[in-house]
């Protein structure tokens, strides 16, 4: 099979170029095999990310064909006897096949992708740890669930129209991580994120062309989550005008 | 400008998902009426004489139906354009291009509210 693979040095290339390897594989290979297989026995100075090989870990997205895809869940014998692959789009190169994700852990931080409680008294701790502290039924567990199953592969971010033109939106996973605490039942800091998703660049830049949710190898359908977030913002919003806001 | 349309962006898109779900559904059942089964004789033409459709449109409901059909569409014709300035040009004119397309969505819906109450 022949397989190209884009090669980017930043202490040599002004731009990144193609390379051409012609390599012998096997019917139940991944992508990521043949990318492994050149790395070990052709071309040792190839760069990539990958780590589980189970499409846990989120490492290995890569652009097949053009298209963002998990390379470790996409199957070689889907792809005819050649392959393009090339580094996410819509993310700077660090080196062939490696992106710099900064950028998107900036915008994960920004949505407070962790559990926010007010400040508790020390009655209530005591009566919330004779139930169980922060217990959680499965019924509302199963509200967010789905949206805490992102690895953060950055798929969806390769795929987003909106990413492209606007490269500082907050994008489908940072906003569908937020959202997932906003619907958790044990999280206090909705509030605090609403307002945050009303900000500039945030969920109402989402054109929904729901992209993220046809590329996205885990089924978190992102889109939904953003659209949620949306409806969520602009409920809270409504709120503000007609109730007090306690201090807040 | 640009901070004035973040300040009503959830009106806005209130609006807008608003006039995304009249358009596809109302909008579409109302020309499917009009514009194909009364020409095609599928619904009797009398249906919808004048007299029929005036007292369908004055009264409260139907004045209110109609405001949403004259108004909400011209919501998400704006958004739709204001995104599609932004596919093409960036967020550099946003600021203009969206305030001249909602000025537009707020002198039809003040015309459309005109209307009905005129009915």
């Amino acid at each position: 099979m022949r397989v190209e693979i884009t090669r980017f040095d930043p202490d040599k290339d002004e731009v990144p170029k193609t390379q051409e390897y012609e390599i012998p594989v096997q019917a139940d290979w991944k992508v990521l095999d043949a990318i492994n297989y050149i790395k070990d026995e052709v071309d040792s100075s190839i760069s990539h990310r990958w780590s589980c090989r189970m499409a846990v870990c989120g490492s290995c997205g890569m652009m097949v064909n053009g298209e963002p895809k998990l390379t470790c869940k996409t199957p070689l014998s889907a792809y005819s006897d050649s392959i393009k692959i090339e580094p996410l789009a819509n993310f700077p190169i660090v080196r062939d096949l490696v992106v710099d994700i900064d950028g998107f852990m900036d915008k994960f931080r920004r949505v407070k992708p962790w559990i926010v409680r007010a400040k508790e008294r020390a009655e209530d701790m005591e009566a919330l740890n004779e139930k169980g502290t922060y217990s959680q039924s499965p019924a509302e567990l199963v509200v967010f669930k789905q949206f805490s199953m992102c690895i953060n592969c950055l798929l969806c971010y390769s795929a987003c129209p909106v990413v492209a033109n606007e490269p500082e939106f907050m994008g489908p996973a940072a906003i569908a991580l937020g959202h997932r605490y906003n619907l958790d039942s044990r999280d206090q800091g909705d509030r605090e994120r609403n307002r945050i998703f009303r900000g500039a660049g945030t969920v109402f830049s989402c054109s929904f062309a729901n992209e993220c949710s046809e590329v996205c190898p885990k089924n978190v359908d992102p889109a939904a989550a953003v659209n949620q977030a949306k409806l969520g913002a602009v409920i809270d919003w409504a709120k503000g005008l007609v109730l007090p806001r306690g201090g807040a | 400008m640009k901070q004035l349309l973040l300040r009503f962006e959830p009106v806005i898109w209130l609006l807008f998902g608003a006039g995304l779900s009249i358009g596809t559904m109302l909008l579409t059942g109302f020309v499917l009426i009009v514009g194909l089964a009364i020409p095609l004789g599928v619904v009797p033409a009398d249906a919808l004489s004048y007299e029929r459709a005036h007292m369908l449109a004055s009264n409260v409901i139907g004045r209110l139906v109609l405001l949403g059909l004259i108004a909400l569409p011209l919501w998400k014709g704006a958004h739709h354009l204001r995104s599609l300035s932004i596919d093409f040009n960036g967020e550099a004119r946003d600021g203009a291009v969206g305030g001249l397309l909602y000025l537009v969505a707020i002198i039809g819906s003040v015309g459309g509210i005109l209307a009905v109450v005129r009915l």
